[in-house]
């Protein structure tokens, strides 16, 4: 494990100083999860700014990904999850039962852990969300299609077989047309789920490198059990423990001066 | 696999390989093991293709004899007393043993097997005049004309009996007493034709090239005393040009068929003794009619001329309507010579043509093939195809016999006989047809396989039609849309559906089903339509209702509310139904579907059989169906949903494609399945082998048609090995849909290989 010396050496230098002059784009409120009997949030508050970068961070099983897959309600397909509190996003409570899960997924997309391109050819996998939308001018969609892969960094590597399949891109590729995908029907929160963890190390900085270039439009929360790529893309930084989110603050302020020793412990690599 | 420890020993001397001694015997029973397993598992799948190689084998081997080409040999010549008399003088009994001709003066027996000859014996009465023609009226039943104007009688016998287990045949005839045809007897019989009607004989004779004599008898059978016979003579008007060349009689005394010299084909209505009159004529060919010959059952003419040129001819209704004519149904292969005689099988449609330079031809009067070509001795003046259709005896001109062995036991059966249409006799058109047994002799059997292979294809058609639907809707709800809790239950239910046995199936099918499917055909015609009104009906019902309540219903358990909206639906379907046949076609379905649409109704129909068979191939397909829907990555489903896509568009435009690969192997089994279904269609279609999409009638399946007849099929004969073909193109069938199924299936995972 690392030491925090070296982690704060590689700190983002874009980052944030002032957390309180951010505008809220996601504020969760007192949120706890159950599956089942088990709970796997606990009483969770915070909110995540506008164009900026979020990280949790956290061992495994600490309730980090639940927490993320909360925000687009992904775990309404789990079975027999309970949820207490609220989380609004934009301000509108997402939450709400009458409210149309689907047009809450189109405002928040989702990459994840795995590369899951639909076995459809580039084109298509990017088109498929501007489709399902009701885009159906070939024009439109082909102006979707180059934006959205240009925004993914991939354009100019697969700009000349749009027609192949999705499925002979490398992982790097592959999660980049991933991301391009998400933002192609214009979301205003983008998720990511250890987007990385299948990744080499050149295709990692890839990624963190467009999430650097893509926060000045979208909101990025990222989950991540890598703690440096959490120092080096994130403005913010949650540390989860056990469902808890045990501290919250800038990424900076939180590996270099951590204020609960729980999270000392981790970054300091005494646990996880 | 094997581990070299050699190899491993051999490593860099300052770090030795871990001592292997310790665990040597264990690995070498795990590598012992390894080894007979593959074995095992490679052993078993040799055994797997070896049976079903086997099996094919069989299976070939009992078809192969339906193709193979006839094939003769001569077995032996000999000389016989004198040169024939002219017409029907040579016949065989049917083991072959002994022939006989009829010369000018005698009937001749000549053993075939052994030499030596019989003595010759005289025909009585004949008072110095020589016999000039000779007619067959029926086997071994002759007529002998003489040059004085005068016909015998002569029936010849073979009397069988087995003397310490050998057979021992022994020649006999019979000659009845000579009757005048010419009153003054001056005038030789030149050709002559009799036989036997159930009103009394006939006898035809020409007395001059242009001079036909009719003797009819007719038999009065009186109560005391002997029956009265009333004999009358009257000539036949001629009213065509050239002289009479040939001339038969058929076998009901109905017609006299007559070829003329200018190749003129003449009909004589004879069916009124009184007034006997020429009915129709045709050209047949521009050379001499000189053979006129009646195959097997009286129905089909053979006619040879001097040109060689052979033909058949049968009795047909009109194209426009109108009497009878006779028509061309097949042109033989043409003998290098004029044809001099004809000799028909006794048990089927084959032929033997003779021509006067010594080629014989083993025609088939149906397929209209000749089957096989000899070249016999020149001058060639008779021929008689042995009763069992394995030989043939020929005599010519200076008296010598020629007797051929003939191998064919499968004469009817060609390619072309078994698919193609075929012309059968009182069949207007050619057509295809099965029917087993043709009920008399005199009928053949009739077997088109093709009405079989198309009863089996309407009946997956129709099974399909309502399966797959069915069964694939259902597989994509289970998969994507139940509570996997309800569908713990529902997918095993629907897998013991499948091991229902299908004669259970095929049961219901016919005794219960099908009556209660003829009461109500328009409802179930409405049925799809209603339920689907009633269903969409019920959703937007659903979507009105307030959210609280929607919210007492566990997601993914709504389907138990629609359980209670298609009842009604079903309900409503066959009111409306009812109502509809009242109301708009008239109060009898049946009556409209055959007076608008032109369908007949039998109540085992397709609609039935598709409806049981869906039931047996339902399950196979949604369970496979099933199985490829949910083994599609939920990371995929995830990826879909999270961009905003709602659950259906989900299963519709990424879970479908991907599981594309095995929906389709699940239809292609399904097919297979359908295909080889053999109980179903036996007991609830009605088995009758016809030809027509109407789903209101039934059909016969290869499969159904082997479980029928084979019990009934005489092993070896035509019937047994045209059933083992059934069964080879049934194999055939189902190997090439499974490849089929197999190479798609691996075409489209390859393009998925990645997930």
């Amino acid at each position: 494990m690392e030491a925090p010396v070296q982690i704060a050496a590689s700190l983002n230098p874009h980052a944030s100083a002032a957390p309180l002059m951010e505008t809220p784009m996601v504020e969760i409120d007192r949120l706890s999860l159950w599956y089942g009997a088990k709970q796997a949030l606990r009483d969770v508050s915070m909110s995540v700014p506008k164009h900026r970068v979020t990280a949790y961070i956290g061992p495994s099983g600490c309730g980090k990904s639940t927490l993320l897959r909360c925000l687009n309600r992904m775990n309404d397909l789990v079975d027999g999850v309970r949820t207490t509190g609220t989380i609004r996003i934009g301000g509108s409570d997402i939450g709400d039962p009458g409210r149309d899960v689907t047009e809450l997924r189109k405002r928040v997309g989702m990459v994840f852990q795995k590369s899951n391109p639909f076995p459809k050819s580039i084109y298509e996998n990017i088109a498929y969300g501007p489709r399902i939308l009701g885009v159906k001018h070939r024009a439109d969609l082909d102006g979707i299609v180059e934006r959205s892969l240009r925004s993914a960094a991939l354009w100019e590597e697969v700009q000349d077989r749009l027609g192949d399949s999705a499925l002979g891109l490398s992982g790097g590729q592959q999660q980049r047309l991933c991301i391009g995908r998400a933002i192609a029907v214009e979301p205003d929160v983008l998720l990511m789920d250890e987007p990385c963890s299948a990744l080499d190390p050149i295709a990692t900085a890839k990624i963190e490198e467009l999430m650097l270039e893509l926060k000045n439009s979208y909101t990025i929360v990222i989950v991540t059990h890598n703690m440096q790529q959490a120092a080096r893309v994130s403005d913010y930084t949650g540390f989860m423990l056990l469902g808890e989110l045990v501290e919250f603050g800038v990424t900076r302020a939180l590996f270099t001066n951590p204020r609960d020793k729980r999270t000392e412990d981790y970054i300091t690599g005494r646990f996880g | 696999m094997a581990i070299n420890t050699g190899a491993l020993r051999g490593g860099r001397p300052e770090a030795p390989a871990r001592p292997l001694a310790a665990s040597r015997s264990r690995t070498a029973r795990r590598i012992l093991l390894d080894r007979w397993a593959a074995r095992l598992v490679v052993l078993g799948g040799v055994l797997i293709i070896a049976s079903i190689l086997a099996i094919l084998v069989v299976i070939v081997g009992e078809v192969w004899p339906l193709f193979r080409p006839a094939a003769a040999e001569r077995l032996s010549a000999s000389l016989v007393g004198g040169p024939p008399a002219p017409g029907d003088a040579v016949g065989v009994d049917e083991y072959r043993e002994i022939a006989y001709t009829i010369t000018s003066d005698s009937l001749q027996f000549t053993p075939l097997r052994v030499g030596g000859r019989y003595p010759a014996i005289p025909v009585p009465g004949l008072e110095g005049a020589r016999i000039t023609a000779v007619g067959e009226s029926a086997r071994g039943r002759h007529l002998l004309g003489t040059s004085d104007g005068r016909v015998v009688e002569l029936d010849v016998k073979f009397q069988v009996e087995f003397k310490d287990g050998k057979r021992v045949l022994t020649p006999q005839q019979e000659f009845g007493a000579p009757v005048a045809l010419d009153p003054e007897r001056k005038r030789a019989i030149v050709r002559l034709a009799g036989v036997v009607t159930g009103s009394g004989p006939i006898v035809v004779a020409q007395v001059g090239p242009r001079d036909l004599v009719m003797q009819t008898v007719v038999e009065k059978k009186a109560l005391i005393g002997a029956p009265r016979r009333e004999a009358s003579l009257q000539a036949l008007p001629l009213e065509v040009e050239g002289e009479i060349t040939a001339f038969r009689l058929d076998g009901r005394g109905d017609d006299l068929i007559l070829g003329t010299s200018h190749g003129q084909l003449v009909r004589y209505d004879l069916r009124d003794k009184t007034n006997p009159r020429p009915a129709d004529r045709s050209a047949v060919s521009t050379a001499a009619l000189t053979l006129v010959q009646f195959l097997n059952g009286d129905r089909t003419v053979v006619v040879g001329d001097g040109a060689g040129a052979v033909s058949t001819w049968q009795l047909l209704p009109s194209p426009g309507g109108g009497a009878p004519r006779l028509t061309r149904i097949h042109e033989f292969e043409r003998h290098g010579a004029p044809v001099v005689a004809a000799s028909p099988s006794r048990r089927d449609k084959g032929f033997v043509t003779a021509d006067a330079a010594g080629g014989l031809h083993l025609n088939y009067g149906t397929s209209g093939a000749t089957l096989l070509r000899l070249a016999d001795s020149g001058g060639l003046r008779g021929a008689t195809f042995a009763p069992k259709a394995d030989g043939i005896v020929t005599v010519d001109e200076g008296g010598r016999l020629s007797h051929w062995a003939v191998h064919n036991p499968h004469p009817e059966i060609t390619l072309a006989t078994v698919f193609a249409p075929v012309w059968y006799e009182g069949y207007a058109q050619p057509e295809y047809v099965w029917q087993s047994t043709g009920g008399t002799d005199d009928f053949e059997a009739k077997f088109s396989l093709t009405p079989l292979v198309y009863g089996t294809l309407k009946g997956t058609f129709y099974a399909l039609l309502f399966a797959v639907p069915l069964a694939l809707l259902a597989a994509l709800y289970v998969s994507e849309f139940m509570h996997p809790s309800v569908k713990a239950y529902v997918k095993p239910v629907v897998e013991i559906m499948a091991a229902l046995p299908s004669v259970v199936l095929g049961f219901l099918a016919g005794l219960w089903l099908a009556p209660l499917v003829e009461r109500v055909v328009p409802g179930l015609f409405l049925l799809p339509l209603v339920e689907t009104a009633c269903i969409l009906t019920a959703l937007l019902l659903w979507r009105l209702l307030p959210l609280r309540l929607r919210q007492w219903v566990r997601p993914g358990t709504e389907v138990f509310l629609l359980v209670p909206v298609v009842i009604a639906g079903a309900w409503l379907a066959f009111g409306l139904g009812g109502l509809v046949e009242r109301a708009l076609l008239g109060g009898d379905y049946r009556g409209w579907l055959l007076s608008a649409l032109g369908l007949t109704f039998d109540q085992r129909n397709s609609l039935v059989v598709g409806v049981a068979m869906g039931f047996a191939v339902i399950p196979i397909i949604f369970t496979i169906a099933e199985d490829s829907l949910a083994n599609v990555p939920q990371h995929l489903r995830a990826g879909s949903l999270a961009l905003g896509a709602t659950r259906w568009q989900t299963a519709l435009r990424i879970v479908l494609p991907t599981a594309s690969p095995g929906i389709f192997s699940a239809i292609m089994i399904g097919f297979g399945r359908a295909v080889g279904e053999t109980m179903i269609v036996l007991m609830a279609t009605g088995n009758t082998p016809v030809m027509d999409t109407n789903i209101f009638s039934g059909f016969r399946a290869l499969s159904a048609n082997v479980a029928v007849e084979l019990p009934e099929a005489p092993e070896g004969g035509s019937l047994f090995r045209v059933l083992f073909l059934a069964a080879f193109l049934l194999f055939c069938l189902t190997f090439a849909v499974n490849t089929v199924a197999e190479l798609v299936r691996l075409r489209l995972r390859r393009k998925y290989r990645y997930l």
